[in-house]
C-alpha cells in the first residue's frame, strides 16, 4: 500500500453562523503524493482556504480523516504537525526581526541560539534575502515579506508546506517572477506543496496537479493539461480559462467516447462524451474552447472533412473583433441566438485586419477539441 | 484663508499658547511653591516659614518612611492583582464575536462609575465590618466562629483600591488585545509553539502597551490614594495620601506635607519613567 504525504478521507466541515450552519467543506478526499505541488483553485468561498487549515491543524473537522505521511491527525495539535504554512498576509511576528521571526520555530524545537541563528541565515539566503535579517517586517517590502514567510515555513523543514494564496498581495509582475521562482525552490527542496489561490493561471503555471472546489466540494483533480483540456463539469470549464457552451441534444452516445448531437438549429454534430457525462440522452451543453475554434471566410473549402464528422463546420456571420495584440478575438453569431468566441492567433500582421465585421464566415473544429457536460 | 491655516500649521505651537499658560499658572507655579516650601520650616499654625532646612525630608525618609514603604508596596501589590484579574477578563471581552456582547461587556465595567467613588468606598466599610454582610454571612453558615476583624487592615485597602482601579487595568488591556491579529497565533502554533509560549511570546508582547498602560493607570493613583485608606484601612492601612492630606489641616505641617507630596511625585515619576522605557523598548527602533 502506497503511503501519501497528505490522504484527506471524506472530510466535511460545518461553521456555526447565526443559528445555522454552513457547510464549508464537503465530503472532500483526496491523495497527495510526497514532492508534489498540489494547487486546491477555486473562487473565495469555496473551501479551500479551510482545507488547508484543516491540513494545518488550525480547524478540526466535522467528519472524516486527515493523513499525513500515513498518520492520522486527530487529537494532534497544530504545534505538532509536520507541515507549516505561509499566511495570505504572512502574519510575521512585528515585534521581532526577520531573524527572530525565522529562529523561532527552530528554538520551539528546542534548537540551541546560535545554531538557529546560522540556519535562518541559510534560509534568508535560499530566498536570497541574506541582508534583511536584523531588520523589522515592516520595514520590508511585499515582496520581501513575502520570502522572509517562505523562509520562516521552510526551515523548519515540514514534510509538507501549505501556502494559502502567498502571492495575493503583490502586484503582477512580482507576482508572475515569484511564481517562477517558488516553482524552482520547490523542485529545489523536494518539499511536498499544497498550494491554495484563485487565480486559475497560477495553478496552471506552477502546479503539478490542481484540484478545482466549488461549494465546498472538490469537483475534479487532476494535471493541469487534463483540467483544461477535460474539464469534468461545466464548473470546472468555466472557471478554468475561457469556454464557449453551445446548448445540445445528446441523440446517440457512442462506444467510442464520441456522441451524435443535435444543435438548436437542428443541425447534427460530433463531439466527444466527457467521461463523467452521467445523461444518455437529452440536454447536454457542449464545450471548446475559443482557440480551438477556426474561423475562415472561404466557404465550403473543408465540406468534404466535415461529412467525415471529424471537423464540423458551421456557417455563421461576424459580429465582433477584437484585436488583443498576440490574438485576435472573433465574435460570430451562429442562426439566431448563439455566438461563439474564437480566438485567432496573429501570426503575421495581415492576418488580423483579414476579416470584416458583418462578413459571412466558416467556423470550424475538430471533434477532439470539444467535451459534452451535463447541462 | 487656507494660507492662514497653512501658517498655523508652521507655527503651530501658538495654539498651544493657552493651555501652556494655564499649565504655568496653576501647575508649575504651585509645583514650585511646594518646593520651596518643602525646604522650609514649620511656623505657628503649620506655615512655612524661614530659615531653609532639610529637616522634613529626615522625617519623611525617617519615622515616615514606614508609610511611604507601605504605600509603593499596597500600590503595587494592587497593580498586580489588577492586572491577573484584568487581564484574562480584558481578553475575554475583546475575544467575544458579537460585537453587542462586548458592548454589554464594557457597560458593565465602567458602570461602577456611575455611582461617587465616595459612597461606593464606604459600601465597603458595611461589607467588610465586624457586623457587616461578609462576617454575617460567614456567621451564619457556620463557617466562622466570631467575626474576622476586616476593616480597618491592609486588606481592607487592598480590596478598596482593586475595587476602586480595576476598570483603568481592564479599558487599555482590553483595547490592545482588540487590536490584536489572531492570524499570529496561528503562526505560533504553526511554527511549534504550544498555548503557553504562544501566549508569552507573541500575545503578550504585542499586547504590552496596554499592560503597561494599565499599569500606570493603576498604580499612580494608588500610590497617592487617602479616601480609600482613609474609609477602609484605619491607623493600619495608613497610606502616604492621608498623611500628605493632614498636614494641610488646621494644626498641619505644610512644609512637611510638601516635602511628603514632593518623594511621592518622584515615585509617580518614576514609575512614569519605567512605563516610558518599556513601551519604548518595547516598540524598538
Amino acid at each position: 500500500m502506497t503511503t501519501y504525504d497528505v490522504e484527506l478521507i471524506d472530510i466535511v466541515k460545518d461553521f456555526e453562523s447565526g443559528g445555522g450552519r454552513v457547510r464549508a467543506v464537503d465530503k472532500v478526499s483526496v491523495q497527495i503524493a510526497d514532492g508534489e505541488f498540489f494547487a486546491l483553485l477555486g473562487p473565495s468561498g469555496c473551501g479551500k482556504t479551510t482545507t488547508l487549515r484543516l491540513i494545518a491543524g488550525f480547524e478540526q473537522p466535522t467528519a472524516g480523516k486527515v493523513l499525513i505521511r500515513g498518520i492520522a491527525m486527530e487529537g494532534i495539535p497544530a504545534y505538532h504537525r509536520p507541515v507549516n504554512t505561509v499566511f495570505q498576509d504572512y502574519a510575521l511576528f512585528p515585534h521581532m526581526t526577520v531573524e527572530r521571526n525565522i529562529m523561532f520555530g527552530l528554538q520551539m524545537e528546542g534548537v540551541g541560539k546560535k545554531e538557529a541563528l546560522k540556519r535562518a541565515q541559510e534560509a534568508l539566503e535560499m530566498v536570497r534575502l541574506p541582508d534583511v535579517g536584523t531588520r523589522k517586517p515592516h520595514q520590508l517590502s511585499g515582496g520581501q515579506r513575502q520570502r522572509v514567510a517562505l523562509a520562516r515555513a521552510l526551515v523548519k523543514q515540514p514534510a509538507v508546506l501549505l501556502l494559502d494564496e502567498p502571492l495575493g498581495a503583490l502586484d503582477l509582475k512580482l507576482r508572475k517572477n515569484m511564481q517562477y521562482e517558488l516553482k524552482a525552490l520547490q523542485r529545489d527542496v523536494g518539499i511536498t506543496f499544497i498550494y491554495v489561490t484563485h487565480d486559475q493561471e497560477e495553478a496552471i503555471t506552477m502546479a503539478d496537479r490542481i484540484a478545482v472546489m466549488n461549494d465546498g466540494l472538490m469537483l475534479q483533480i487532476g494535471t493541469p493539461r487534463e483540467i483544461y483540456e477535460h474539464p469534468g463539469t461545466h464548473f470546472v470549464a468555466d472557471f478554468i480559462g475561457e469556454t464557449n457552451f453551445i446548448p445540445a441534444t445528446l441523440l446517440e452516445r457512442g462506444a467510442d467516447g464520441i456522441g451524435s448531437l443535435r444543435l438548436t438549429d437542428d443541425t447534427v454534430i460530433q463531439a466527444r462524451l466527457s467521461h463523467t457525462l452521467q445523461r444518455s440522452s437529452g440536454s447536454v451543453t457542449v464545450a471548446i474552447r475559443p482557440e480551438r475554434i477556426g474561423i475562415s471566410s472561404i466557404h465550403n473549402a473543408l465540406r468534404g472533412a466535415a461529412d467525415s464528422g471529424d471537423v464540423t463546420m458551421l456557417d455563421a456571420l461576424l459580429v465582433d473583433s477584437q484585436y488583443i495584440g498576440t490574438d485576435t478575438r472573433y465574435t460570430v453569431r451562429i442562426g439566431d441566438a448563439l455566438n461563439l468566441v474564437a480566438r485567432v492567433q496573429n501570426i503575421s500582421e495581415r492576418d488580423s485586419a483579414a476579416l470584416a465585421i458583418g462578413e459571412p464566415v466558416t467556423v470550424s473544429w475538430h471533434r477532439s477539441s470539444t467535451t459534452v457536460l451535463d447541462r | 484663508m487656507a494660507f492662514r491655516l497653512r501658517r498655523l500649521r508652521e507655527n503651530g505651537s501658538l495654539l498651544a499658547l493657552p493651555t501652556v499658560a494655564w499649565l504655568v499658572v496653576f501647575f508649575v507655579l504651585p509645583l514650585a511653591v511646594v518646593l520651596v516650601f518643602s525646604f522650609m520650616s514649620r511656623g505657628r499654625g503649620g506655615v512655612a516659614i524661614l530659615p531653609f532646612t532639610i529637616e522634613h525630608y529626615e522625617r519623611t525618609f525617617g519615622v515616615f518612611f514606614i508609610i511611604l514603604r507601605r504605600s509603593i508596596g499596597l500600590a503595587a501589590l494592587t497593580t498586580v492583582i489588577c492586572l491577573l484579574l484584568g487581564y484574562p477578563l480584558a481578553f475575554f471581552i475583546s475575544t467575544r464575536r458579537r460585537r453587542v456582547l462586548r458592548q454589554i461587556a464594557l457597560f458593565l465595567v465602567i458602570l461602577p462609575f456611575w455611582t461617587n467613588f465616595l459612597i461606593r468606598t464606604y459600601a465597603w466599610r458595611i461589607l467588610l465590618g465586624e457586623e457587616g454582610t461578609i462576617n454575617g454571612v460567614l456567621l451564619s453558615l457556620g463557617l466562622i466562629g466570631e467575626p474576622l476583624s476586616l476593616l480597618n487592615t491592609q486588606l481592607a485597602v487592598v480590596i478598596g483600591l482593586i475595587y476602586g482601579f480595576l476598570p483603568f487595568m481592564v479599558l487599555p488591556i482590553y483595547a490592545s488585545v482588540e487590536r490584536f491579529n489572531f492570524r499570529y497565533v496561528d503562526a505560533a502554533h504553526d511554527l511549534g509553539a504550544n498555548d503557553i509560549r504562544t501566549f508569552l511570546r507573541v500575545v503578550l508582547p504585542l499586547t504590552l502597551p496596554g499592560v503597561l498602560a494599565g499599569c500606570a493607570l493603576v498604580f499612580i493613583p494608588s500610590v497617592g490614594a487617602f479616601v480609600t485608606p482613609d474609609l477602609l484601612g484605619g491607623a493600619k492601612g495608613l497610606m502616604i495620601g492621608n498623611l500628605i492630606n493632614k498636614q494641610f489641616g488646621g494644626s498641619g505641617n505644610m512644609p512637611l506635607g510638601s516635602a511628603l507630596s514632593i518623594v511621592m511625585m518622584a515615585v509617580v515619576m518614576l514609575s512614569l519613567l519605567v512605563y516610558i522605557f518599556a513601551n519604548r523598548r518595547e516598540a524598538g527602533d
